[in-house]
């Protein structure tokens, strides 16, 4: 691996090379923008609001603060972050992949939410954002897709005010074998099949379910977030080690 | 703690549905729009947190700022809580303490139970106006017979009480029964008055033959 590791880079389980991975990335998102909740809430059996629901709650976040919901896709977060931090905070929605912004602002201006939100077309690696801006940043099913997972990890922490939290979303390793078995073929056989009989899409699915697996660990997350100097760093397993809340603070 | 999650999520999505169904819900939200109330029942003292847009309602099971208005009290005065008079009088009686503005409490209070929802047509939507109306007209119609029925029973079982098992007395046994306690008592009166008419001249008698 170290001797690939210069300009190559996974997709899914496939090796590509670094500068392409974006663009591949930014395909899937494109090609599932339309029919992205519907799927959330097929393939999760509705359990990502159950897991989004403790995010919020670890969140720590305050009327009148401002969020970073990177990677915010069709911004179910955003959504209860713009509610609960009032007219004087400030949301700001920031997803590379300008169709899942379009799907995303189109929805929460649907359901009534304008005023605190902004919407910015930004890459994680290269935060558009001046320095110690946000209270609060949240990722969440967006790191794997990241290519340089480290240096997404180091330009959030340099937008964070100090005093403020970082929390990732994002699927990790099962605790227990037969679990993970089930998960297994859930991910490989289920998914696709799902993905392809709802969207019409099964390639972006199958790479769904690799992308999952070549996601680090809770351990090794862990430490890349406190290389990139986040402190306290701590993670909370969900459903059994499918999914993982990381938080960092910045101090 | 998923499972106080999975609780905050179910009581959020039936809170917000009711809102939805209810027609002056908004008008009423729009008041309280951006405000943030912490609600503990004493007995189980796990606060939540009902965020209020005009939007919807948020139900958070951690809040780590400060809540614009915060109230403990007690399951049983939850039921009371419709009765927006019974506020000052459930404070007195300490079932009910608020920290911050009270007015909040009174329209937080009437935002979840005074709703005003017209099933009916709400019915109507999901099967149609004709169905809904027949269902309706039979549903109220099953409320008004229930209530005669139990009416009845209530009527019904009294007698039986006073006739059948004579453990209770009939309306006129109770009339007759009043009349004869009212000429004892007339009775014992007379007697009494006659009775101190005898000690005041017998009195009379043993001091004149000292
Ligand atoms: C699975 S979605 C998650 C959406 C949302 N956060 C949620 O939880 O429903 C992942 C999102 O990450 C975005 N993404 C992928 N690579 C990114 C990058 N390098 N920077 C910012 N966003 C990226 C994709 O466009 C996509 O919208």
């Amino acid at each position: 691996m170290s001797n690939q590791s210069e300009n190559t880079t996974h997709f899914g389980f496939k090796t590509v090379q670094e500068d392409t991975k974006a663009d591949l990335v930014a395909d899937v998102f494109h090609s599932v923008a339309a029919k992205y909740d519907v799927m959330n809430d097929v393939l999760s059996m509705g359990v990502h609001r159950v897991w989004k629901r403790f995010t919020i709650d670890c969140s720590g976040i305050r009327k009148g603060q401002k969020v970073l919901d990177l990677a915010g896709g069709t911004g179910d977060l955003t959504a209860k972050f713009s509610r609960i931090v009032g007219q004087t905070g400030q949301v700001t929605l920031a997803d590379i992949n300008d169709s899942m912004l379009k799907v995303g602002r189109s929805k929460l201006r649907d359901l009534g939410i304008v005023g605190n939100v902004s919407y910015v077309q930004a890459n994680a690696e290269e935060l558009p954002f001046p320095d110690n801006h946000f209270d609060l940043i949240t990722i969440a099913f967006g790191l794997r897709n990241v290519t340089d997972k480290d240096k997404a990890l180091a330009s959030m922490y340099r937008v964070l005010k100090p005093g403020g939290r970082l929390l990732v979303l994002e699927f990790s390793k099962p605790l227990y074998k037969p679990l993970s078995k089930f998960y297994d073929f859930y991910s490989f056989n289920v998914l696709p099949k799902l993905g392809k009989l709802i969207a019409n899409d099964s390639e972006s699915y199958q790479y769904l379910a690799e992308s999952i697996r070549m996601h680090p660990c809770q351990e090794t997350l862990k430490e890349m977030m406190n290389s990139a100097n986040f402190e306290g760093s701590e993670y909370f397993n969900l459903s059994g080690g499918i999914v993982a809340l990381h938080r960092g603070y910045k101090y | 703690m998923p499972l106080d999650k999975l609780v905050c999520g179910f009581l959020e999505t039936t809170v917000n549905k009711l809102q939805q169904l209810d027609s002056s819900a908004l008008q009423r939200r729009k008041q309280l729009n951006g405000t943030i109330i912490g609600v503990a029942l004493k007995e189980i003292n796990k606060p939540l947190y009902f965020v209020i847009s005009t939007q919807q309602i948020d139900i958070l099971s951690e809040y780590e700022g400060q809540a614009d208005c915060f109230i403990r009290l007690n399951i049983s005065a939850l039921k009371e809580l419709q009765n927006n008079h019974q506020l000052t009088h459930l404070i007195k009686t300490e079932q009910l303490e608020v920290e911050g503005d009270i007015q909040i409490v009174q329209r937080f209070a009437r935002l979840l139970t005074e709703m005003d929802i017209d099933w009916e047509e709400h019915l109507s939507v999901i099967i149609g106006d004709i169905l809904a109306h027949k269902l309706y007209y039979e549903f109220k119609q099953c409320r008004k017979n229930a209530s005669l029925q139990i009416k009845k029973i209530e009527k019904q079982s009294g007698e039986y009480i006073t006739e059948e098992l004579k453990i209770a007395p009939g309306p006129l046994e109770v009339v007759y029964f009043c009349e004869q306690v009212n000429d004892i008592k007339k009775q014992v009166d007379a007697l009494e008055k006659r009775l101190q008419q005898g000690f005041a001249s017998s009195n009379k008698l043993t001091r004149n033959i000292r």
